[in-house]
């Protein structure tokens, strides 16, 4: 059992010892610590020797100081909450990092102007952050993840993890490969991420894989879940969560106390099973009915109402979902590219396509679809919702405005001749 | 530039309509959307060409947008393989199922519940509620 006296005991020679052990770089690896280190010490202090006097206490050495962890399961199938407990160092917060094995992209574009007041424009993307991310803290900080969460866009990582002390805890992504480019307006116009700029060295990486951190998971209470009970004796209990919709395969917990004092990782594997499918790009698993039915019926409505579907199907997939909204519009833009390819055909069948308007303006637009894609991965989620936002005010606007009496009137006309030429032009293509 | 079509000439401001279809294909493809709804208008009432040439015309030019979206989006790594698995058959089924319920229901009524439905979709994306 471990008293009161022995806790002060403790954390006297942790003080002393703390820099030794901790520069020996042992103490990640607990099981050979004591035998390496302090080969002549006897065997560290056990119930078995209560009435110590406290003169010998230097003499025996309490062990180094470790942290365990335990998990009731070690896996689940699609997403599920797992009871874990285990023991951290007397009087310590202690913290469960815990991380997906896939990765994926994330991009942040920093235009913030610096100390100089210049803005430094520059990418940084990865090609290595792990799907699902979080680091669980002790109960006692759920008032800092409110102030986090009141904060909404506006939060900062880096700041949030110095506010809740849990900066040692941050460490797997903050060691992923990010590349960096300078960005310019003359390389955007051409479609260019930009120069490439030398590596990082680890301080900045660490910098900039919190805001990509962030850039990919948006906001606080998806990072930081307080839900650690951690006592005064170091023992800790508590509850993690796999999301249902997280990436499948492996998950590593590693439950912190600083720096370097880590547990060993315990390994979770998640499980998922049709209908469920894992979006290996945008690192999330989802209902593969949900997003066919959704596609379906805004196909359907977008047709009847004459305009395309991805207006709306975009804005509701990244607000449905946490799919980052780089894939949405990539994977959104092909699906359509078959109905227009039939569409044209069915028009330049009956000769009622002018091509040399179409491909005229098409050469136009080819120029500026080159562009655009590049500057999707500039912008964040919320950024992207926000123009998605004023897009559909206009087109709503246009839509209105076209059951309006005065269009009505107007558009009656036009389709008439329309449907007039389309007979003509029918006619012709069969009389050939 | 003169646009022949069916016996008839069309004046057109080329200029003016290859800028606007320029910036309309930066921000399409930019947010992965078509561009039908906005290039139609452009030509209609941007260059008051009449719709019979409008709306093969506006699909011709939408496709280069497309392809050349689609392409750069693969480039950059946008594109999940799995996720069109889904949708794309989902399109497909959805433009041979429109057609054969558009008699039924009055375009009118689909326009003003499409617009009402975009302004709370824009209202909630703006995050006004």
């Amino acid at each position: 059992m471990i008293t009161k006296r022995n806790i002060v005991i403790m954390l006297l020679f942790l003080l002393a010892m703390g820099s030794y052990y901790i520069s020996a770089g042992d103490a990640q690896d607990p099981p050979v610590v004591p035998s390496q280190s302090t080969p002549a010490a006897p065997p560290a202090p056990s119930a078995g020797f209560p009435a110590q006097p406290s003169s010998a206490v230097p003499a025996v050495p309490p062990p180094p100081p470790t942290v365990t962890l335990s998990l009731e399961k070690t896996s689940v199938n699609n997403g599920g909450k797992i009871n874990v407990k285990g023991q951290g160092i007397p009087g310590k917060p202690v913290y469960l990092e815990v991380w997906s094995e896939n990765k994926v992209k994330s991009s942040f574009f920093d235009s913030k102007p610096g100390k100089d007041g210049k803005a430094p424009y520059k990418l940084y993307l990865t090609y290595s952050m792990p799907a699902s991310y979080k680091i669980y803290i002790p109960e006692s900080q759920k008032t800092v993840v409110d102030v986090l969460k009141k904060k909404g866009k506006g939060w900062n990582f880096a700041d949030a993890l110095k506010a809740l002390n849990a900066e040692d805890a941050y460490s797997t992504p903050a060691k992923i490969q990010i590349d960096a480019y300078q960005s310019t307006l003359m390389a955007s116009v051409v479609g260019s991420r930009g120069a490439k700029l030398p590596a990082l060295d680890e301080k900045e990486n660490r910098k900039h894989s919190m805001q990509l951190v962030k850039s990919r998971f948006e906001k606080a209470a998806r990072l930081f879940v307080p839900s650690l009970d951690v006592k005064a004796d170091g023992s800790f209990s508590g509850v993690i969560t796999i999301p249902e919709g997280g990436s499948p395969g492996k998950y590593e917990v590693v439950a912190v106390s600083s720096a370097l004092v880590r547990s060993q990782p315990v390994t979770v594997e998640n499980h998922i099973s049709f209908p469920m499918i894992y979006l290996s790009n945008a690192g999330t698993s989802l209902n593969m009915l949900w997003p066919f039915l959704l596609t379906l019926v805004i196909s359907i409505f977008g047709v009847l109402m004459g305009a395309g579907g991805g207006f709306i199907l975009n804005p509701l997939l990244v607000s449905i979902w946490p799919l980052p909204h780089t894939i949405v519009a990539g994977t959104v833009m092909p699906t359509v590219l078959f109905s227009q390819a039939s569409g044209i055909y069915n028009y330049s069948k009956i000769k009622f396509i002018s091509w040399k308007l179409g491909i005229t303006m098409g050469l136009a637009m080819l120029a500026g679809g080159f562009i655009g894609p590049k500057l999707t991965e500039m912008i964040t989620l919320s950024q992207f919702k926000f123009v998605f936002g004023w897009i559909l005010l206009v087109l709503a606007g246009l839509m209105f405005w076209q059951t309006t009496a005065g269009y009505i009137v107007k558009n009656k006309k036009e389709q008439a001749i329309l449907s007039e030429f389309k007979k003509r032009a029918e006619a012709a293509a069969k009389a050939k | 530039m003169v646009v022949e079509f069916w016996g008839q000439e069309f004046k057109v401001n080329i200029v003016f309509g290859c800028i606007g279809a320029f910036l309309l294909a930066i921000v399409s493809s930019m947010f992965g959307f078509g561009g039908g709804p906005f290039m139609v208008p452009l030509m209609s009432v941007g260059l008051g060409l009449p719709m019979y040439l409008v709306v093969g015309s506006s699909l011709t030019a939408i496709f280069f947008n497309t392809m050349m979206g689609t392409m750069r989006h693969y480039q950059f790594g946008n594109f999940d393989m799995t996720f069109f698995l889904i949708m794309f058959p989902a399109a497909i089924l959805g433009g041979y199922i429109a057609p054969k319920i558009a008699k039924k229901v009055s375009p009118l009524t689909v326009k003003r519940i499409a617009s009402a439905g975009m302004v709370i979709l824009a209202l909630n994306l703006l995050g006004l509620y």
